[in-house]
């Protein structure tokens, strides 16, 4: 198949284009000196001072992490049990569940949100951490269990039929021969819930306590307000960042042959 | 035998929970609450169609939803015409070593924040930014933009679920065996008929998944209108999200939701069937 593609290399060019020159014209912003944007460019980098000399959005970057961390950690460990649970149940089961699972993916996050926000209010819970964190628990599980079930139907069960016959409990043939097999996927997996969580603006939106602003929150209200330089350098790094992770994810074993999806 | 059984209940018992509290219990309180009229959440509100009566009737429903749906429409036509040759390209014609790269920075802006995608691209649109001088060199006014039109939040939404529709065509296209598209090839087959013979009907599993994966999200958006789309940007998702945080009438948010379901479900299946057919008929 080694032809000339003119047609297909002039899309994929225009696509690529279309996809990073956002992204490199932020870049770009981020060191010029121009409180607007604008040109002519003068280089400067007090966008990057500023940013982590001002309050607003270095606070809100940490609540984010802390919180992004908090939720994967916990769904990580119920989507690796879900996935274990759903390879011993029977087929019938399994696809009802399946079924169910990938509703939370498809009802639009805005649906999600407004019906968490009205249980929670229903209950009493209303708008709180613990109502964020259970909202956004609900949308990164289904992630989780996505990478991690596949990966555990294509390990090979002898093995662990093994280590329970010389004499491992269930929970040491788990730990020493199961979960090494499916590390790449659960690490993946627990890249991906991260991401989702980090930058799921929606869920927060309804859910997060009055007063309290995560990452994406913060950028859409300064975003709301008008041109603010110091977001160009938050971008820039959080693109760095995004792309360390997905070298990550890659090496894991989990970026080109197979989909993300 | 029992105590395996018992153990796989215990393994299911946190996500299962986690499903029935957090996805179909909200669902069916949201269905409850938009049986009531204005904001009293209680067991014991008197229950009625009010709500939908007065959408029905008030005639922004249809209009907002006809717009969402034209909205997310073209942008999944747009997606699916430049996400066909890009993931063809990448599965079939661009070289082992430089496949990985390619795909891994198409998988960047979708990791990267929602909000931080749209702010690139406001910047990107901006009175006096790149795009508007670069069109004021060729007698356009710098100062004024396409910002704040639906066309702008067409172009913000596209450039957010364009990655997902090639990572989608691009998984089910690595499936196809390259000895198939020579087999078609040597029996005369042009590229057309290449295309609509093989390609499509063995990508068609991709294509469904990624049309529901932009078409829904896309229909039920709001923060790219909210932001960009400026006066006259107002979509479902947008009017949905003002009875919540602006004018709060949470009944009728309520109903508008149950309505903009009902909808999306209506237009999944629709989609689903024509796919499958069409796909189905050319195999």
């Amino acid at each position: 198949m080694k032809k000339r593609y003119p047609f297909i290399r002039a899309v994929m060019i225009v696509v690529y284009a279309f996809i990073f020159l956002p992204i490199f014209i932020v870049a770009l912003m981020s060191f010029n000196a121009s409180q607007y944007g604008t040109f002519p460019f003068v280089f400067s980098t007090k966008w990057y001072v500023r940013l982590f000399t001002g309050a607003s959005l270095g606070g809100a970057t940490w609540l984010s992490i802390w919180f992004s961390l908090l939720v994967t950690l916990t769904m990580v460990v119920v989507g690796v049990m879900t996935s274990l649970g759903l390879k011993r149940s029977n087929a019938k089961f399994a696809k009802v569940f399946s079924a169910l699972l990938n509703m939370g993916v498809i009802i639009p996050w805005l649906v999600l949100g407004v019906a968490l926000l009205m249980i929670f209010n229903f209950i009493g819970l209303g708008r709180s951490y613990l109502g964020m964190y259970l909202g956004n628990s609900i949308c990164v599980l289904p992630y989780v269990v996505l990478l991690v079930y596949p990966a555990l139907c294509e390990l090979n069960d002898n093995l662990e039929f093994a280590a329970r016959a010389m004499g491992a409990s269930p929970l040491r043939a788990f730990f020493t021969v199961v979960l090494p097999g499916i590390f790449p996927a659960v690490a993946a997996g627990g890249l991906m819930a991260f991401m989702v969580c980090f930058n799921n603006f929606v869920i927060q939106y309804y859910l997060a306590p009055f007063g309290v602003r995560t990452l994406p929150l913060e950028i859409y209200n300064m975003v709301r307000v008008g041109y603010k330089p110091d977001i160009n350098a938050l971008a820039t790094i959080m693109v760095l960042v995004s792309t360390a992770l997905v070298y990550l994810v890659n090496k894991l074993g989990y970026g080109s042959k197979r989909s993300l999806l | 035998m029992t105590k395996s059984k018992l153990s796989t209940w215990l393994l299911m018992l946190p996500s299962t929970g986690m499903l029935a509290l957090l996805v179909v219990a909200p669902l069916a309180v949201l269905v409850f609450a938009s049986l009531i009229q204005g904001n009293n959440l209680a067991l014991d509100a008197a229950l009625s169609l009010g709500n939908y009566a007065t959408i029905l009737e008030k005639g922004l429903f249809f209009p907002l939803m006809g717009k969402s749906l034209a909205m997310a429409g073209s942008v999944t036509a747009a997606c699916i015409l430049l996400a066909y040759p890009t993931a063809y390209g990448l599965a079939k014609c661009v070289g082992e070593k430089h496949r990985n790269l390619l795909v891994v920075l198409i998988i960047i802006p979708f990791f990267t924040s929602q909000l931080l995608l749209i702010y690139s691209m406001m910047v990107l649109l901006q009175a006096n930014g790149p795009v508007m001088s670069l069109l004021g060199l060729f007698g356009r006014n710098a100062s004024t933009s396409i910002l704040y039109t639906n066309f702008a939040v067409f172009l913000i939404l596209l450039y957010e679920f364009l990655p997902y529709m090639v990572l989608c065509l691009y998984s089910s296209m690595c499936k196809i065996e390259d000895n198939q598209l020579y087999a078609a090839q040597v029996m005369g087959a042009g590229k057309a008929r290449r295309f609509l013979d093989v390609i499509f009907p063995l990508s068609s599993p991709g294509l469904l998944s990624g049309i529901i994966i932009v078409f829904v999200p896309a229909a039920g958006s709001f923060v790219e209108a909210n932001l960009a789309g400026g006066t006259n940007g107002m979509l479902i998702g947008s009017y949905i999200d003002t009875n919540f945080s602006v004018s709060l009438n949470i009944g009728r948010g309520c109903a508008l939701c149950v309505l903009f379901l009902l909808v999306l479900c209506v237009i999944t299946l629709i989609i689903n069937a024509v796919i499958r057919g069409v796909a189905g008929r050319r195999l």
